[in-house]
Parts: C-alpha cells; structure tokens; sequence
C-alpha cells in the first residue's frame, strides 16, 4: 500500500530526512518510533502534503501512484489521513459544517454521491458517541477552544467518518490521560481491517500497548535504524532511546 | 410659497454656501488621504448631480414623505430636516443641492420595516425618525452604474426606540459613490448596524455617530468584499457625548485583485462622558501582493472613567489552516472560500433578523466565489 524508497526530504533547504525506506501492505500497523527532533513530524508532514516540505531524492509510492504528485486534497480523496499532533484551530467555522464539507468534497473527488445534511449529521452522531463527543462540541468552532484530549478525540472522530485506505497517526497520545488514549485507542482498533493500514508515529511505547503494531520502526537522525516486532517498543522502553542508537551505530 | 419652505430654503441656502467655501476634499485632506476623491470629482459635477431615483417600499407603522414635494410638508420633517448640519464636504453637498429624496418615520411606540433603494447616479437627501420606544427595520441597497452617487442620511433615533440597520452597496466599477450618515442616538435607544459593501471605484460610506443619551446604543459591523481595481472606504466617527452609553464597531474587509480596502475609525469621549464602553475592532484580509488595506484606529479620550478597547490588523489566509482543510480533502479554491467566509462569519451574524442576514450572507458567498476562482 505504501512504499517509501531512500527518501529523502528538505524543509527550509535542511536535509531532515536521509534516506529512509519503508513498506507497509494492506492489513499492517506500523509503528515508527523516535526520539525528538529524528524527522517523525517530518515523515508525516511529507506523507500528507504540505509545501515547505521537499523530495530531494527517493519516492513514495501510495497504492501504486506517486504520491509527490498529488495534492493533498488528492491524497485524501484516494483515502489519505493524517491524525495531526497539532489540530489547527479555525474560528467561524463550526465542526459539524467542517465535517460535512470535507466528507462531501471527498465523495465528490471519488464520484461518490454527497450525503445531505441530515444524512451527514446521522453518521457523525453514531460515531461521535463512541468517542465521547458531545452535540455542543460540534457546534462550536473547529477546534476553537478544544482541550488537547478533545483536539485528539475529533481528529479519530475525522477518522471514523472518512474510512481512510491509510491512516497515519502522529503522535496522537500526546497530551491525552490514559482514560482519553483508551477511547482513541478504541477508535482506532475499530478501523482495523484486512484492506487498510495504519502508521503510528510516536515518542512513547505507551500507545503501542493498545493499539498492537505488526512492526515497529525506530526513526532517528532522518533514517530508520533498527526494525522489529512489536517486542521492539518494549525493548525500547526498558532500554531508552540512547542505548538503541549506540548498539544500531 | 409657504412657511415650511422657506425655512428649508433658508437651511439650503446656508449649505450651498458652505459648500461653496469648502468644495470637495483637496488633494491633502488627512480624513482623504487613502481615497483620493478630489482626481474624480469637481465641485461643479457635484452641484449639478441632479436626483437619485429611488424605491420605497414599506410594511407596518412607517410613514413616508418624498422630500421632492414642497407641499404638505409634515411637522416631523420640518423639526428634523437639517436640524443638526455637521460641515462636511458631501453631506453639506446633498444637503445644498439634492431636490429630494425619501423620509421615513415611525412613530412612538410603533414598529416598522422599510425597503430603500437607490438606483441611480445623483444626489438625495434621506430622513429617517424614529420615535420614542418605537422600532424600524431598514434594508438600504444603493447602486449606480457610473458618474457620482450622493446620499446624505440624517438618522434620528429618539429615547429607547430601536433602528435595524443593514446598508448594500453592489459592486459597480465606473461608479463614485459617497454616503453619508449622521445618527443621533437617544437615551436607551439603540443603532444597530450593518455594512456589506463590494466596493466601486471610489466608494466612501461616513458614519458620524453621536450618542447622546445614557445607555445608549450603536452596534456597527461591516464586510467588504473587494475584487478587481475596486475600492471602498468605511470612515466612522463615534462620539460619546454622555455618560454610560456603549459603543462596538466590527469591520471586516477582504482585498483581492488591485483592489483598496479602508477602514478609518475614530472614537471620541466628551469630558464627563464617564462610563462610556467603547470597543472597535478592524481586521483585514489581503489576497494578493497588489491589493491594499488600510485600517486606521483613532481615540480621543477626554473622560477618567471609561473602557475603550480598538485592535487592527491586517493578514493573509493562514497557510496552516489552509493544508488542514486540504489535508481533510477540501480542494484549495473550496478551503479559501471557507476560510474567507470564516473571517467574515462574526461581522455578518451581527445582523439580528435571519432573512436579512441569509440574504447578506448569500451576496457575500457570490463575491467570494468569484475571488477564490
């Protein structure tokens, strides 16, 4: 589903990321794991689009295409999301209206039929409970005045009611008491299925107790340096990023 | 001839004159500077503006009366007419010069809506009373194709009565167009204000407000919308007179193409104006490298105890937000006008009635429509 080839990427004429690869099929979570400052939000910005952010060499490869040639609406309309670590914030425009917009404006990008707003309105109440949104947190503005647990939960909420292909989720533990990571935890978990991925990007083990990656990848200095099960994010925890790196050098 | 008349004659006379000493703004006039009318327009075009045609169209308890006609001159007209003359350049213009124009009144205690457009190139004189407690919802649209377009309004709002104001002016290209207003505010009595304006050649709207009595009210928000080489300037002048009254402005104006947005505001507290509240905020949006904003905040503070708070700033689309919308696969025309509408979302719901404010909203929606194509 994702194939990443010795990519490399620049932001701000600054080499971040230094040739990393990375291959994720239908039905696999990955973790990627890293200490801060080893180019995480760098991967995920790349992945989703955003200008600023550079291939200098290498190539992705999402679901057979080139990724670098797609806009970001595209990406998200060929079934791209990006839980991000910091939700912005948009005044005068209210959640519920964001959701409708964006859920239609990618129907219409795959040909689908849009979904009024009645109909709309029905499938963000059923997964909005799930998630403990409240009815008044939709109204308000998008993210205006949101705790960071709250931020999270609408990013999973988004999450829910797109049904990305793949799901790249960064550092979404972040910020969150553990009550909170076990609600997006369970989130997340419910998407899991044979046709769709999910990366997880984190600093912490802690998310990885519940949401169970097939492969964890530890990110450091631009280049993926050890690679292993899901015993990795343990062996990290107990070791410290520190000794990792010394015993990948 | 009879008294009436005479008596307006008289107060024609008396701004004829002054405009003959004043003229149009010269070219280094401070209050001008970013809307430079004095290149366009002569004192001899503006003498000879001829009438506005306009439309009236009224439900409820409303009075009207065509200025035009010298006959039957009602009382109201006469004790309001010119009462209060401030020396400016248009208003004394239209004031000295148009034969006519509309009055409307609602009479104390009773409620009203009024339809006013104005439709053409010319000058008119616009008179609007409301009595004390009684209410007035106003929808003004004024348009013109080319040459000037003057209206002069005397707005007077006595105690505790209540004017819902919402003023339209369309996007004309060739078009000069001033407007304006002096609103007199009474104890209680409240103004609430609205300003969508889509720009013209040169466009200047000039509300002097004066509250003045306690507790009164004037609420101003506006939008603009400016495309192409258009141009609007929004210049207001709010003076608290008397204690305890309340002032808020909002002005929102979004600046594509080679186009001028302006926002001049000054607030003025009267010595002994205790407990005046105060609150004027200004924010531009600018699209592109060859529009321009101007926004320019002014306070003359003469009172001790009083609340006074003014913000300005001007700014693009925030990149950040813009890749969120994308990221959420929103295409980049669509998450422009969404967050366009956005910054305009708190000016607009400033207009009370939910017809009028559908009808606002959806004239703002074509406008960005087009900038964000």
């Amino acid at each position: 589903m994702l194939e990443i080839n010795n990519l490399h990427v620049a932001v701000g004429g600054k080499e971040i990321l230094k040739g990393l690869s990375l291959s994720i099929a239908a039905g696999e979570a990955h973790a990627i794991m890293g200490p801060n400052g080893s180019g995480k939000s760098t991967l995920s910005y790349v992945l989703a689009g955003r200008d600023g952010y550079e291939i200098t060499s290498g190539s992705i490869r999402y679901r057979g295409e080139d990724l670098a040639a797609m806009a970001p609406e595209e990406r998200a309309a060929k079934g791209m999301f990006l839980a991000m670590q910091y939700p912005v914030e948009i005044p005068g425009v209210t959640t519920m209206n964001f959701l409708k917009t964006a859920l239609n404006a990618q129907r219409r990008a795959r040909g689908d039929k849009e979904i009024d707003a009645l109909g709309v309105l029905r499938l963000v109440r059923e997964k909005a409970k799930a998630l403990h949104i409240s009815e008044d947190m939709l109204k308000r503005a998008l993210n205006v005045g949101f705790s960071g647990g709250e931020k999270k939960r609408l990013e999973i909420l988004q999450m829910a009611l797109f049904e990305p292909t793949l799901a790249i989720l960064d550092e979404t533990d972040s910020g969150l008491d553990i009550d909170a990571l076990r609600i997006v935890a369970d989130g997340v978990n419910a998407l899991r299925s044979p046709e769709r991925a999910m990366l997880v990007i984190t600093h912490y083990q802690r998310l990885l107790n519940y949401i169970v990656p097939d492969r964890v990848h530890v990110l450091y200095a631009g280049r993926i340096i050890k690679e292993g099960g899901k015993d990795l994010a343990h062996e990290l925890e107990a070791k410290g990023y520190a000794e990792i790196i010394r015993e990948a050098a | 001839m009879n008294a009436p008349l005479s008596w307006l004659e008289l107060r024609r006379a008396k701004a004829a004159r002054t405009f003959g000493d004043i003229g149009v703004p010269h070219g280094r006039a401070e209050q001008w500077k970013y809307s430079r009318v004095h290149s366009l327009v002569e004192a001899e075009t503006v003498k000879n503006a001829g009438l506005v045609r306009w439309r009236t169209e009224t439900s409820g308890s409303v009075d009207c009366f065509d200025l035009s006609s010298g006959f039957g001159v009602p009382e109201w007209v006469v004790s309001h007419l010119g009462s209060q003359m401030r020396v400016d350049n248009f208003d004394t213009a239209s004031f000295a010069f148009a034969s006519g124009g509309p009055a409307i009144r609602v009479r104390a205690g009773e409620q009203g809506q009024a339809k006013v457009s104005f439709e053409s190139e010319g000058q008119a004189r616009f008179l609007i009373v409301v009595e004390e407690g009684g209410s007035l919802q106003l929808i003004e649209t004024a348009w013109c194709e080319s040459d000037l377009q003057n209206i002069g309004a005397e707005i007077v709002l006595m105690p505790h009565s209540r004017l819902d104001h919402v003023r339209i002016c369309p996007k004309s290209n060739d078009a000069i167009q001033i407007g304006a207003s002096s609103i007199n505010i009474g104890a209680g009595a409240t103004y609430l204000a609205h300003f969508a304006n889509f720009g013209t050649k040169l466009s200047r709207t000039d509300l002097l407000v004066w509250l003045e009595g306690e507790n009164a009210k004037a609420h101003l928000s506006g939008a603009t919308l400016l495309g192409e080489s258009r141009h609007a300037d929004i210049t207001t002048h709010v003076e608290h007179r008397v204690p305890d009254a309340e002032s808020t402005q909002l002005f929102k104006i979004i600046a594509g193409g080679k186009s001028r947005g302006v926002y001049q505001g000054k607030i003025s507290v009267a010595e002994g104006a205790n407990g005046s509240d105060s609150r004027q905020t200004a924010k531009g949006l600018l699209l592109g490298e060859r529009a321009e904003i101007d926004l320019k905040p002014e306070l003359e503070i003469l009172a001790d105890d009083v609340k006074c708070a003014h913000g300005a700033a001007v700014g693009d689309l925030d990149p950040e937000s813009l890749f969120y919308l994308r990221s959420r696969g929103v295409p980049e025309a669509e998450a422009r006008a969404l967050l366009m509408r956005a910054f305009l979302e708190d000016a607009v719901a400033e207009i009370a009635d939910e017809t009028v404010r559908a009808d606002v909203w959806s004239r703002v929606e074509a406008a960005l429509a087009e900038m964000s194509a």
